[in-house]
């Protein structure tokens, strides 16, 4: 597409090395860990912070997501946190002075079956109640906004209909990262990179702080941000975590001209597709089945997911992959994130995103911010504690969010 | 009011394969690269399990006249005759031609001993494959090793062609019996015929 | 793409299995028993370890048994397959101890 890229300096943020010791430590350089850096520093004024990336700085699951971004989600509290979130990158490109290409082209949710039907328009219902701009469109008015849809109802999975969020959309992943990372350096945030948390240390039940490839370093508080490693993560500072993680798949045609101006999910068929700003066909899989920490899949769940996205859109047919890549997706039963305390005091856990993790960057950061510098969640994440699946009050959204899992 | 029972029902039969016999024939690929299937209607079949090593299984290995088969891959008896396939470790698939009088046998042999015996004559249809491109064309959408090295003539595997669970029979050379359910008949036919069509045309090199 | 090794059927073709998470979890002797914490670990909670794992499949689409798994969750590789009943031969973080045979 004809877009242009902006320009930024060769660096945006700085390499130091670690202090001895930080007001807190964000294990996980990701969107997640770079987003609650932000707010922590922003918000609650904690400067004195850093994050700690075992790798470069996101290059995990950010670097890997599909980059949709969307709110219409079906029970309160997760309308509450997407609808923060939504807010939240409304205004960011502006307030950390980065265009990242957030580009608000509304994201459609077909329906293929009158199940499908049934339960979309619910979610239609319950999002206008929670004030977040859903509705639902005919197979005619899905056409209209994406001309190369299939919508004949002649193919195993005909189109009936979809779920129609006009703000959501994409943005471009990688910059998010960046412009977050320099507001955060720009704060006096600690940025350390190739720094692998090994260990905790703990004083009683309270955790003082972090073993590291690089040394020993004191926190008064710490985060865990480790997305598809946020269980490894756990089991090395003493706790449970309810997460399974898996392989999740996406792939990349090469560049096309424009023919998709918006996003199209199908959660039945497990598959969702955006042509990114450079001309790119960006469409996610489902997750490999198995539990695997291996950033790759197995080709025939591609195949499965190719399959389908032809059958949408014919024209398919001719593109070429150019790129497929696996991440490592956290899952949680409920299909709903963890943003929480921890039974270990002073440490705070972020995680379970699932499939969905890029859209929620901001609202994790901002109500996990809250959390940790207030040692109480914030009204928006109190929902996604750990002792939900004790108490039984899940949110359930595997209507919204199982694309994938 | 007078008793009407229709005693032979065999004239209403429809094999699920019924509505493709002309495209199958049609499709029929002839030559040194041919290739043709055709549905092998209305045969017997009826499902076994016993543990191995049980009274059960000894009773029924008897009452089959060929035995059951002891592992993966096996098949006792003939493609001719009554064959039983091998479809887990105690669990077997009689298939024999259509009429074959054994399942009252079979029952009485079980007797009250813990197994089964299940009539699944209309369960599964079987397709024939054959010819020399025959193994080609399964090679396409079956991820079994089909080699014969190492499935040669009467082996027979559960295994997938496509996306339809299916068995899968070695009966001769460049000959294969396939068994999906019924439902899943229409499909397989329907994969096999565009999976044959490519060997119409010369080889390209 | 994994092959898998079936321990009636032999190496097929992982589309032909099917997952089945963690294994050797004991369903709880008494349910009524357990507190809500060990109810919600027993419902929610499963291993999730980076390496090792013993875990379970089915081969759906063979001879449609159940079997026992360990695997390595980071690159994939299967170390043993065992059936059930049979003592698992590798330790892993999630069994209980090594040569049980749940």
């Amino acid at each position: 597409m004809a877009d242009i890229l902006p320009e930024h300096p060769e660096f945006l943020w700085h390499n130091p090395d670690p202090k001895p010791s930080y007001d807190a430590i964000i294990v996980g350089g990701g969107g997640h860990g770079l987003a609650t850096a932000y707010y922590l520093a922003k918000n609650h004024g904690m400067t004195n912070i850093a994050v700690l990336e075992r790798g470069w700085l996101a290059g995990g699951n950010m670097a890997r997501n599909t980059t949709i971004i969307r709110s219409n989600y079906l029970w309160d509290e997760s309308a509450g946190m997407y609808e923060k979130s939504l807010k939240l990158w409304e205004q960011l490109p502006e307030e950390l002075e980065y265009d990242f290409l957030f580009s608000q082209r509304g994201v459609m949710n077909l329906a293929h079956t009158l199940g499908d039907v049934r339960e979309s328009m619910r979610r239609v219902g319950a999002n206008q109640l929670n004030g977040v701009d859903a509705e639902w469109i005919t197979p005619e008015q899905v056409k209209e906004l994406c001309p190369i849809i299939n919508i004949g109802d002649d193919i195993r999975y005909p189109v009936m209909g979809a779920t129609y969020q006009p703000r959501a959309g994409i943005a471009k992943h990688d910059h998010v990262a960046w412009a977050f990372a320099r507001k955060c350096d720009e704060m006096g945030v600690d940025i350390i990179q190739n720094c692998e948390v090994t260990g905790f240390i703990k004083d009683g039940n309270r955790v003082t702080g972090v073993k590291t490839n690089r040394g020993t370093i004191n926190a008064g508080k710490v985060a865990l941000c480790g997305a598809g490693h946020s269980s490894v993560l756990a089991e090395q500072a003493g706790f449970d975590l309810p997460i399974q993680s898996h392989p999740l798949q996406a792939l990349v045609s090469e560049l096309h001209e424009p023919v998709h101006p918006t996003v199209v999910m199908s959660n039945h068929v497990h598959v969702y597709v955006s042509q990114a700003h450079k001309g790119e066909l960006v469409m996610g899989a489902g997750i490999d089945t198995y539990n695997g920490y291996g950033q790759r899949g197995a080709f025939h769940v591609i195949e499965e997911q190719m399959a389908a996205a032809v059958e949408l859109f014919p024209i398919f047919g001719r593109a070429h992959v150019l790129r497929t890549w696996g991440g490592i997706v956290d899952t949680t039963m409920d299909a709903s994130p963890i943003v929480s305390k921890t039974p270990i005091d002073q440490l705070y856990v972020n995680c379970g995103w699932g499939t969905g993790g890029f859209k929620g960057t901001p609202g994790a950061g901002f109500t996990f911010a809250h959390t940790i510098a207030n040692d109480e969640p914030h009204e928006l994440n109190a929902g996604f504690s750990i002792e939900r699946f004790e108490t039984g009050h899940l949110i359930d959204e595997h209507g919204a969010a199982a694309v994938a899992h | 009011m007078a008793e009407q029972v229709l005693t032979d029902i065999s004239a209403l039969r429809t094999s699920p394969l019924a509505h493709m016999a002309f495209a199958l024939q049609q499709g029929a690929v002839a030559g040194e690269r041919g290739v043709s299937a055709r549905e092998l209607a209305f045969t017997t079949q009826i499902g076994l399990r016993a543990e191995p090593g049980s009274e059960a299984h000894a009773a029924l290995a008897a009452a089959t006249g060929v035995g059951l088969p002891a592992s993966v891959g096996e098949v006792a008896g003939n493609a001719e005759g009554t064959a039983v396939l091998w479809s887990g470790p105690d669990e077997f698939l009689v298939v024999a031609p259509e009429g074959t009088e054994l399942f009252d046998d079979l029952v009485a042999a079980l007797g009250q001993s813990a197994g089964q015996v299940v009539d699944l004559s209309a369960n599964r249809t079987v397709v024939e494959l054959s010819g020399p491109s025959a193994r080609l064309v399964l090679e396409k959408g079956c991820p079994a090793d089909l080699h014969p090295r190492s499935f040669g003539v009467g082996t027979a595997i559960a295994t997938v062609l496509g996306p339809v669970p299916v068995l899968l029979w070695k009966t001769a050379e460049d000959t294969f019996r396939l068994l999906p359910r019924a439902s899943f008949a229409d499909y397989t036919a329907r994969w096999l015929l565009d999976a044959m069509t490519e060997f119409a045309s010369p080889e390209v090199d | 793409m994994m092959l898998i090794e079936c321990p009636w059927c032999g190496p097929r073709n992982e589309t032909e299995y099917g997952y089945g998470g963690e294994a050797h979890v004991a369903y709880p002797a008494d349910p009524n028993a357990l507190t809500d914490n060990e109810w919600a670990k027993f419902l929610f909670y499963r291993k999730n370890p980076k390496g090792l794992f013993a875990e379970r499949w089915v081969h759906s689409a063979g001879c449609r048994r159940w079997f026992n798994a360990v695997r390595d969750t980071l690159t994939y590789e299967f170390k043993a397959v065992y059936k059930p009943g049979e003592p698992q031969p590798i330790a892993t973080t999630n069994a209980p101890a090594q040569g049980g045979t749940k």
